[in-house]
């Protein structure tokens, strides 16, 4: 019951920083989206290895926060020392 | 007795971490610029996870669950923050504020 719920509100959070990351105007926006659809990740990891007692998904969990945080640090080091020229929209070639 | 009272603590502290974690994502669609899109996102989204990690840590009660799942939380405590710090600035950086000063940079920061 209660797995079913976490389930369905990491769903919905996932489903929002989807939106988040089409329709983002900047990309800071976009990897702030990145950020809280790999934490609804790894609640839905946590999901998973409660509703089937196996710790096999907890070391998944561990791993996707680790992948979280270098992601996050690359990106954001990234935008951050992009040269700007004239508009935000022309910066971050990847 | 005790087992019935893990379970129902466990469970709440479950449904309050996917709560604030839906909260969350709400304020990374519903306010307005980068910078508080990140204050949403990050200070939340850690109060979420560290929730959701305890409550599945006194809903399993297990010895094999606790180190791994007190692993994650202490890695998502330390980690969070530091990367909330840097897209802060990623942030602030994208929008053309000089970093020290929170004003429009003059020439090409």
């Amino acid at each position: 019951m209660i797995i079913a719920l976490l389930v369905l509100l990491s769903g919905l959070a996932v489903a929002l920083a989807v939106y988040r990351i089409v329709s983002g105007p900047t990309h800071t926006d976009r990897v702030v989206a990145l950020d809280i659809l790999l934490a609804a990740g790894v609640a839905l990891c946590i999901a998973a290895a409660m509703l089937t007692e196996r710790t096999v998904f907890l070391d998944v969990a561990i791993g996707l926060s680790l992948v979280a945080f270098v992601a996050t640090m690359g990106w954001a080091r990234l935008i951050e020392r992009t040269p700007r020229s004239t508009a935000p929209e022309a910066g971050a070639k990847p | 007795m005790t087992m019935e009272w893990t379970t129902v603590a466990g469970s709440a502290l479950i449904l309050i971490g996917a709560l604030l974690l839906l909260i969350a994502a709400w304020g990374v669609i519903c306010l307005p610029d980068a910078l508080s899109r990140q204050h949403a996102a990050t200070k939340a989204g850690t109060l979420a996870l560290a929730l959701v990690c305890l409550g599945a840590m006194l809903y399993m009660a297990d010895s094999a669950w606790t180190p791994r799942l007190l692993f994650i939380l202490v890695f998502l405590l330390w980690t969070l923050p530091v990367a909330s710090h840097l897209l802060a600035r990623a942030a602030m950086a994208e929008q053309g504020l000089d970093l020290t000063t929170g004003r429009p940079a003059q020439d090409g920061s």
